[in-house]
């Protein structure tokens, strides 16, 4: 009995010591995976110094292509004469005059004869940034170019609503906005003169005084709409209240 | 026929005490500072992985960022060229 005792414990410890052994990491094996990664520590550091490097020479290149456009940009606005305040200041302006442009495209045909006055004066506007010389550069010359586009497009669209009528004398032709109005390949209607006063509000201050030889633009249609309305009615108490 | 199973017992018993004892006192396993030696490397190692990791991300952004720099002096060299053309016009 003692002896089979015996017997099993050293038969337990054996076991443990099989399985111990097989657990474990020998002393090659350990010297084996220090040599790994004693290389991998060496070529990882050696990659790191060099990426370094390669950030720090790269960061010198992007500070040396800094000065180089920012010299190149005032070199730029020198050949015309401008600065980089003007440049912006000028970007403002044509920003400016590309949302007119927008907000008049947006308009119905009716509203836009009605504001054939701001579609001349964009286009004088246009004209005075063609001629600044800022405009020889690419990105305001582009930009331009679009915005000309624009206009050529409301102007077509403005041309094909109106008929353009040369003013006579009054001795000759009795021409004033009312008798324009009524003459049959005019509107046919007296009433709806305040349409022509309204699509010629750059060259009618009064409605009551028109020259010899301006050229009215006769918007189409045969109603009137809420500007030309309105711009009537405030005629009409104006005069009852003198 | 009991004597022979004695010696029996007794011939297996001294194996299994010398198999024991050569395997837990005798085998060559790294000790304690060794295993940390190892450990401390492994963690070294590691570190060093994600240091390059994050340098070569720097080095990609930088190179994306000298490249974009570039194309713009470009267009700035491109467009005094072409300024000057029109201005001899």
């Amino acid at each position: 009995m003692k002896v089979n005792n015996i017997f099993f414990v050293l038969a337990a410890l054996l076991a443990f010591a099989l399985g111990a052994s097989a657990q474990e990491m020998t002393k090659d094996q350990w010297q084996q995976e220090i040599n790994q990664l004693t290389q991998s520590r060496t070529e990882l550091s050696a990659k790191v110094t060099a990426l370094g490097a390669d950030v720090t020479t790269m960061q010198g290149q992007s500070t040396q292509i800094d000065a180089d456009y920012q010299k190149c940009m005032d070199g730029l606005y020198a050949l015309v004469g401008s600065d980089a305040a003007k440049a912006a200041a000028y970007s403002s302006d044509i920003e400016a005059a590309e949302n007119k442009a927008n907000e008049l495209g947006r308009l119905s045909d009716a509203d836009l004869v009605a504001s054939s006055g701001e579609v001349d004066a964009l286009a004088a506007n246009v004209k005075g940034l063609w001629d600044n010389k800022l405009s020889l550069i690419p990105v305001f010359w582009d930009r331009l170019t679009a915005l000309n586009e624009k206009v050529k497009s409301l102007q077509t669209t403005l041309a094909n609503q109106m008929k353009v009528y040369t003013v006579g004398t009054w001795a000759r032709d009795r021409d004033c906005l009312w008798n324009i109005s009524k003459k049959k390949d005019i509107y046919n209607n007296a009433w709806l003169w305040p349409k022509i006063w309204q699509g010629n509000r750059d060259e009618i201050k009064d409605p009551d005084v028109i020259k010899k030889g301006q050229k009215l633009k006769i918007p189409k249609g045969n109603e009137m709409n809420a500007e030309e309305k309105a711009a009537a009615k405030k005629y009409y108490a104006r005069k009852a209240a003198k | 026929m009991h004597k022979v199973n004695r010696t029996v017992t007794a011939l297996a018993l001294a194996i299994l005490f010398t198999g024991s004892v050569v395997l837990v006192g005798c085998s060559s396993s790294p000790n304690e500072a060794q295993m940390k030696q190892l450990n401390d490397l492994k963690e070294e190692v590691a570190s060093l992985q994600k240091e390059v990791a994050a340098k070569e991300q720097q080095k990609g952004a930088m190179e994306k960022e000298v490249a974009e720099k570039s194309a713009k002096l470009k267009k700035c060299n491109d467009d005094q060229a072409i300024v000057k053309q029109r201005l001899a016009k």
